[in-house]
């Protein structure tokens, strides 16, 4: 068979995998996507940041509910259709599955749907429902994403032992459901089914959940979970799990002592792995590194001088809007334009109750690299909007370069930090001084003015602290 | 994959493009030379690190790069073509192939006009300078390192108005720099507009040879100096007959430790003593501060005639070495600087340069000064020549000294005054300082 041509190939079409097609369509390139799965849109749109999301608005209102009964405003018990639920959320991913495919339809992007097997460095076979397709291309773009981690161990074969992907399909409200891994997925899916009523045991192998995120940021998200989830279990590994007529046995292990446990389901979130395995990268000279992540340079060059890598696949944190902005860079670089993946802001949002969001440097990384910096901390109870909103539970803080004053970080716990932390990343991105932002007028009342309020604390001078100038 | 400019040597950060030696579309093979890169020291090519074709050269002749820089981008050649030659496409990784470095005669630590492009951003936190994307984009466009770039904001934040500071003070430097760097191939446009339409051919025949790329230099770094430093000569001789009766006495105690006197050695010595008295003649101009930097170092430059051209190896701390040592030490420099075996930090931060034509046969004559250092001392050849000694005229060896000075920052008087100390410690060089030990 005649392969087809084209000039550059996408394959996988999550948010690295499109906006990377988009933007080379855009540009005046031939381009050819290649997805796997019906619906485009890939992990994020379909069974990740989306899906997530929705569920975590619809059921927010179940918390705060409860929460309104001693301000004098009782809802009574609430009534989850689980069915109406899930049909909500699964009408928003299609429209948005819906939009990219038109989208790719206007730029008269190709899409073609089956699986892609490199068969060398400029041909990709597609195992279409309709036979093998040949395509061969001039540069490629691998978006192919990644996966949730199922170890061997767990991997039953029961439906009851999930990954994300089948929880956020919401096959019904587990009376005892057993979480095992306290990072972002497992944390924000436990708050979804905790609020629709599962009693939710959290399992973490490490001393704190959500590892790696400053503790300041953790401890109001581990306060209102350990009174939400049934338990929070730390330093705590499972030794095995079976399954037990119609739920599964649990065997964990704290403190040397073993334990049995029962549970309705499991959630696995223990970490993604690439979707690398079966891609043909042995018949190109793509390399992977030692998790099994495509290596690539900054220009997001693989070690095939016709092969690009955007997104999860390349490893390091796995976020969408990563993906995104690698994508473009993938592009820039194939149209010959100077353009890296290097210093390049890139903030993280975990969607708990409430939520934490950071960017730039951490101080915790901060400490890992020892490098000297002052922080400057605004708690939310000092806010007028967090109060109002009846949760002062919340913290804004700053990582300041002390001899420049230059803001190289900042993160927020409280709710909406997601929303809040754009304008951290333009502080840092800008280059942004602890001055500029305390001297940048704030909306008053809202909890933008926390941003601004750490930065006065920085000089000693906030307005509705005592603050001492910290470090 | 994108070839970027490795690092060279140490403290050698940047270079101006002195050719290119490739087109684009142009096959290379792997360590085929693909540009010739001058840095403060030498003229060197930098190796392609793997084969491929060219398919896009992102610098020009003249053109100031720093270690980091895209140079070009090399596709790899299609399997076929290539065979077993892999490129690691890895742009961040360019194989570190040191520049096969020429040397070449200058033993300026910086470019004249570079103090203005000298500032490096530094942070403690390891952190890229702060600069807000949409200038860091404009940078990258042009290929601008804003390490480089002085920010004038608060934190030193860069704006557009410091990043078009910086390239018009780049378009200065290479405006100085035209003569030489600009028509590397030769087609002479560093000569008057007259002199290149002459054709010399009219009158008999000629053939005409490339300048090599350190006689370039040579050119580029003499007009330099010649048209930026108001420069003077003054003359003096110093009656050397008793040092040269001393060294006669001494020598065969020296070859027998395997030590060739000569009087460079002894003038080492001399210098040593004489700047260590007058720091202002082993000083330089920051003209992009009007500062003069005194350094508390000695570090004298001494001109050696090789078969390629001028060259100016260094020898350190002058003012700490007995003669013995000096002597030994120039022997095996200028040894290794004739078999052109000399590394470039070996030709890096001098601060005096002696140019002796003695050997030859050289009488006065006007040395050209090696900026940023201030001073140079040229010495012909010790003649006998009748001079009157109390009312009697006697012969005695006389040698003949020029120095040269930038009068922006030594005066008459202080030449005169470092002349006369220079002249005073070769007539009456202590016995004492020639003991072996």
């Amino acid at each position: 068979m005649d392969p087809t041509t084209t000039e550059i190939l996408v394959l996988g079409a999550g948010p690295g995998g499109y906006t990377a097609a988009f933007y080379a369509a855009d540009k005046g390139k031939k381009v050819t996507l290649v997805e796997q799965n019906p619906r485009l849109g890939g992990v994020c749109m379909n069974v990740g940041c989306i899906p997530s999301k929705a569920l975590l608005h619809a059921t927010a209102i179940l918390r705060e509910g409860k929460e309104s009964s001693h301000r004098g405003i009782d809802f009574g018990p609430a009534r989850v259709e689980v069915e109406k639920l899930r049909n909500w959320k699964e009408s928003i991913v299609e429209k948005l599955g819906q939009g990219i495919k038109s989208l790719a339809q206007h730029r008269q992007v190709e899409v073609v749907h089956g699986r892609g097997h490199f068969e060398d460095s400029r041909t990709l076979r597609v195992e279409t429902t309709a036979g093998q397709k040949f395509i061969r291309y001039e540069k490629a773009i691998i978006a192919a994403g990644s996966k949730p981690a199922m170890p061997h161990a767990f991997d039953l074969g029961n439906k009851r032992v999930m990954t994300s992907t089948e929880a956020l399909d919401l096959p019904d409200v587990p009376q005892d459901l057993l979480i095992v891994g306290g990072g972002y997925i497992g944390m924000e899916l436990g708050t979804v089914y905790a609020a629709l009523g599962s009693n939710v045991v959290v399992l973490e192998a490490l001393p704190s959940i959500l590892t790696g995120v400053d503790a300041d940021l953790v401890r109001p998200v581990s306060r209102v979970a350990q009174k939400a989830f049934k338990e929070i279990r730390l330093n705590t590994k499972v030794l095995k799990m079976a399954t037990a007529g119609k739920q599964i046995k649990v065997t964990t292990e704290v403190n040397k002592q073993q334990r049995d446990e029962l549970y309705d389901r499991v959630l696995v979130s223990v970490g993604r792995v690439p979707n690398l395995a079966d891609l043909g990268l042995e018949n190109t000279k793509v390399t992977k590194d030692d998790k099994g992540f495509i290596q690539c340079n900054a220009q997001l060059q693989t070690e095939d001088p016709n092969i690009y890598a955007v997104g999860d696949a390349t490893g390091g944190t796995l976020l969408a809007h990563r993906a995104f902005r690698q994508g473009k860079i993938a592009v820039e670089t194939i149209l010959g334009d100077a353009s890296a993946f290097e210093n390049v802001v890139i903030p993280a949002v975990v969607f708990t109750d409430p939520e934490v969001a950071w960017c730039g440097l951490t101080e915790t990384e901060a400490e890992q690299k020892s490098i000297e910096v002052q922080v400057a901390k605004f708690p939310w109870g000092a806010s007028g909007r967090a109060l109002t909103f009846d949760r002062p539970d919340g913290l804004t803080k700053l990582v300041i370069e002390p001899e420049t004053e230059r803001i190289l970080g900042v993160g927020i716990v409280g709710v909406g930090a997601g929303e809040l932390i754009g304008e951290g990343v333009l502080a840092v991105e800008m280059g942004a001084t602890v001055r500029d932002l305390a001297d940048s007028v704030h909306p008053h009342p809202t909890l933008s003015e926390t941003l601004m309020e750490a930065a006065e604390s920085f000089y000693g001078t906030a307005t509705h602290t005592l603050s001492r100038r910290s470090s | 994959m994108d070839v970027k400019l490795p690092q060279l040597a140490e403290g050698v950060e940047s270079g101006t493009v002195v050719s290119i030696l490739v087109a684009e579309g142009q096959e290379v093979k792997k360590d085929q030379p693909f540009m010739e890169l001058e840095t403060q020291k030498a003229v060197g090519s930098i190796p392609a690190p793997s084969a491929g074709v060219v398919t896009k050269v992102h610098v020009k002749q003249g053109m100031e790069v720093s270690v980091g820089q895209v140079l070009i981008s090399i596709d790899a050649a299609p399997a076929a073509s290539t065979g077993g030659a892999t490129a690691p496409p890895r742009a961040s990784k360019p194989a570190a192939q040191p520049a096969t470095a020429q040397p070449q005669p200058s033993s300026s630590a910086t470019t004249t006009s570079a103090g203005a492009t000298d500032y490096r951003y530094e942070s403690k936190s390891g952190v890229a300078p702060p600069a807000p994307p949409s200038i860091r984009k404009i940078a990258a466009d042009l290929g601008i390192d804003l390490t480089r770039v002085k920010g004038s904001e608060a934190g030193g934040r860069i704006n557009l108005g410091d990043l078009r500071d910086y390239v018009q003070r780049l378009q200065q430097i290479a405006l100085q720099r035209a003569p030489g760097a600009e028509q590397p191939s030769g087609q002479a446009h560093q000569t008057p507009a007259s002199s290149e339409s002459v054709d010399f051919s009219k009158w008999g025949p000629v053939h005409r040879e490339k300048m090599s790329p350190l006689r370039r230099t040579v050119s580029r770094r003499m007009v330099e100096s010649w048209t930026t430093i108001p420069k003077i000569n003054q003359f003096a001789d110093a009656d050397i007959s008793n040092l040269l009766a001393l060294r006669k006495k001494n020598a065969p105690g020296y070859e027998k430790q395997g030590v060739h006197l000569t009087l460079t050695a002894f003038l080492l010595v001399v210098l040593g003593r004489t700047l260590k008295k007058h720091p202002r003649a082993n000083s330089s101009l920051d003209e992009s501060t009007m500062e003069i930097v005194y350094k508390n170092y000695c570090h004298i430059g001494v001109a050696v005639d090789t078969e390629g051209g001028l060259i100016v190896p260094i020898l350190r701390d002058v003012d700490r070495k007995n003669l013995a040592q000096l002597s030994q030490e120039l022997h095996a420099i200028t040894e290794r600087t004739r078999q052109r075996k000399i590394s470039i930090e070996e030709l890096q931060g001098g601060t005096f340069t002696i140019s002796n034509q003695g050997s030859i046969g050289g009488s006065h004559f006007t040395p050209i000064i090696y900026a940023p250092q201030v001073a140079i001392l040229g010495v012909g050849q010790g003649q006998p020549k009748p001079v009157a000694i109390d009312g009697k005229i006697g012969v005695r060896t006389i040698l003949p000294l020029c120095l040269a000075y930038d009068h922006r920052v030594l005066d008459g008087a202080d030449a005169v005054r470092f002349l006369k100390d220079v002249i005073s410690g070769l007539e009456n060089f202590s016995e004492a300082d020639l003991q072996l030990k």
